[in-house]
């Protein structure tokens, strides 16, 4: 199950990071990387396309920031490849076509924020303005200030004006919003909202989960290094959860329960019987006609439940 | 090469030059110190003052160049290393700026340890002498600056400081710098013939005893300029390292 929703406005954005068109943003094909005996990314594969907004989901260690540091080229892959808009990550940066916010600071305390915006520009051949991109990430005023002297949130903000300057079709970013507090949050998304109309592509990488639901087309999720699911909020949270059916049904017999077409489980309490399906539908209509199950109900569990019982417990 | 990222390079060493001022203070007092106990005397036709007075400020540009290159071992740390390879900058661009700042930090501890030697221990040479002996010493700055490179990629952010500190002392002895060249045990000489700093300094100084730059010391300085360069290089073609 692959959803690769492209937005009706997709497109690039003007100048010379146009990537040519019916080539994906992103293509992962098999990657590997390991850590001595850690394996940090297990056979990723992964293909993303231009005007796509995707949430690299997953806790801590599920191998979100290897795969970003493998996707921009600042560490090899054991096995497979990267390719970005058909070419290797190192032409894509050299062309400007790409814009990142790492996790690490990233930014030197003794230039201002002005100085680094200017520096950062005069490595592109078309940067976007310094003014505009400063406007756009709130951080207009901050311009003579040096960056050693700015909050936690406010180098954030430089970080993600870094990102945006080589005007770049693709961005990426690895946990945005770690450490800012939820109304920084908000204008975080709100101005990554307006970037992202204008069709760039935006993978990010987060273990929000509510973020992930309110701001990607595509949630990704990550689980030691592989893809455990991949599709929009609904589809993840059906592949993860299916669904759950609760019925009173009086002398059940558990065995014939689990044995019904889509059952993942089965609880029984006195006569109140509980199924977790990944297919509810196929198992519904089987517990209907098959047996005297009433007052049926069917609920969906939300992304949170999805997202722990995908990614707790052990490696399968 | 990035015109922007030199002048921000400088700018930024202009905001730090607190460090410059360490880097210049420490071979002025050495030599106001070693030059009002030694400086009446000769050595093989030349004044020891003006002996002391080129090694000092061979000392001083080295310590510029090699602290200058140990700071990147701190911009590493803070990830800007990272983020630079997120643009087009190429590594060697970016290795060629921070050799360039070192030789421009390199030139004022040369000039000031001159100016302290003519005003203060009453060097006189000829001007043509002044000229040769600053120009070997700055020329001669490079291989440090490129060792600077090398320790600024190895070096932790918190080892760099002690790292460059046992360096300087290793150069100032095999440089000539507490022992002259000539009067060292036969052993330390041979351990320092191995070193760039002897070779500089042995280059440097030559003019004072109007005797030719030895041709050794091209090769030892070109040599060890290359070998630490290439280093450097690879390491920042592999540094992927999240700090």
């Amino acid at each position: 199950m692959t959803a690769t929703p492209t937005r009706p406005d997709a497109g690039a954005p003007a100048g010379l990071a146009a990537p040519p068109a019916g080539v994906p943003a992103i293509q992962l094909a098999g990657l590997t990387k390991r850590y001595g005996a850690v394996t940090a990314v297990d056979g990723l594969s992964l293909t993303i396309a231009p005007g796509e907004v995707v949430a690299l989901l997953g806790p801590n260690g599920a191998g979100k920031s290897t795969t970003i540091d493998m996707i921009l080229g600042l560490s090899r892959p054991d096995v497979g490849t990267v390719a970005i808009y058909g070419r290797p990550p190192q032409d894509a940066i050299r062309n400007g076509a790409v814009g990142a916010m790492l996790q690490s600071n990233g930014l030197l305390p003794d230039l201002t924020v002005g100085e680094t915006l200017a520096l950062m520009a005069s490595f592109y051949t078309r940067p976007r303005p310094v003014r505009q991109v400063m406007e756009r990430a709130g951080i207009a005023d901050l311009a003579r200030k040096r960056v050693g002297s700015l909050s936690g949130g406010q180098q954030q903000r430089v970080r993600f004006a870094v990102a945006l300057v080589a005007d770049p079709s693709l961005i990426i970013l690895d946990e945005p919003t770690t450490g800012l507090d939820a109304q920084a949050r908000r204008a975080f998304w709100a101005s990554m909202r307006e970037e992202t109309a204008r069709g760039r592509t935006v993978l990010f990488a987060t273990h929000y989960l509510d973020e992930a639901d309110a701001y990607a087309d595509r949630i990704v999720l990550l689980r030691s290094g592989r893809v455990v699911a991949d599709g929009s909020a609904a589809q993840v949270k059906a592949v993860a959860s299916g669904r759950t059916i609760r019925a009173t049904l009086p002398g059940a017999d558990a065995a014939a329960l689990a044995a019904l077409p889509g059952v993942d489980s089965v609880d029984i309490h006195g006569d109140t019987i509980v199924l977790t399906c990944r297919d509810s539908d196929a198992a519904l209509r089987k517990l209907l006609a098959g047996t005297a199950a009433r007052d049926i109900e069917v609920t969906a569990q939300n992304l949170e439940d999805a997202f722990l019982a995908l990614t707790v417990g052990e490696t399968p | 090469m990035s015109i922007t990222y030199l002048r921000t390079e400088i700018l930024r060493m202009y905001r730090n030059r607190r460090s410059l001022i360490f880097s210049m203070l420490m071979p002025v007092i050495l030599l106001l110190l070693f030059g009002r106990l030694y400086g009446t005397e000769t050595l093989g036709g030349a004044a020891v003052s003006a002996y002391l007075m080129v090694s000092m400020g061979l000392f001083g540009s080295m310590s510029a160049a090699i602290g200058y290159g140990g700071t990147i071992a701190v911009e590493r740390g803070a990830g800007w290393n990272r983020q630079l390879r997120l643009t087009p900058l190429t590594p060697r661009a970016y290795g060629l700026t921070k050799v360039i700042v070192s030789l421009l930090l390199a030139l004022p501890p040369l000039l000031v340890t001159y100016v302290v030697g003519a005003l203060a221990l009453g060097v006189r040479i000829p001007a043509l002498t002044w000229l040769a002996v600053g120009l070997i010493s700055w020329v001669g700055a490079l291989p440090f600056a490129a060792l600077g490179l090398v320790v600024g990629y190895l070096a932790k952010p918190d080892s760099v400081q002690p790292i460059t500190g046992l360096l300087f002392m290793l150069l100032a002895a095999f440089g000539g710098i507490w022992v002259p060249a000539e009067a060292m045990p036969d052993l330390m000489r041979r351990v320092a013939e191995w070193t760039p700093a002897y070779w500089v300094g042995q280059a440097a100084r030559s003019p004072l005893f109007h005797a030719p730059i030895p041709m050794t010391a091209v090769w030892a300085v070109l040599a060890w300029t290359l070998v630490f360069g290439v280093i450097a290089l690879r390491r920042f073609q592999s540094d992927t390292a999240r700090a």
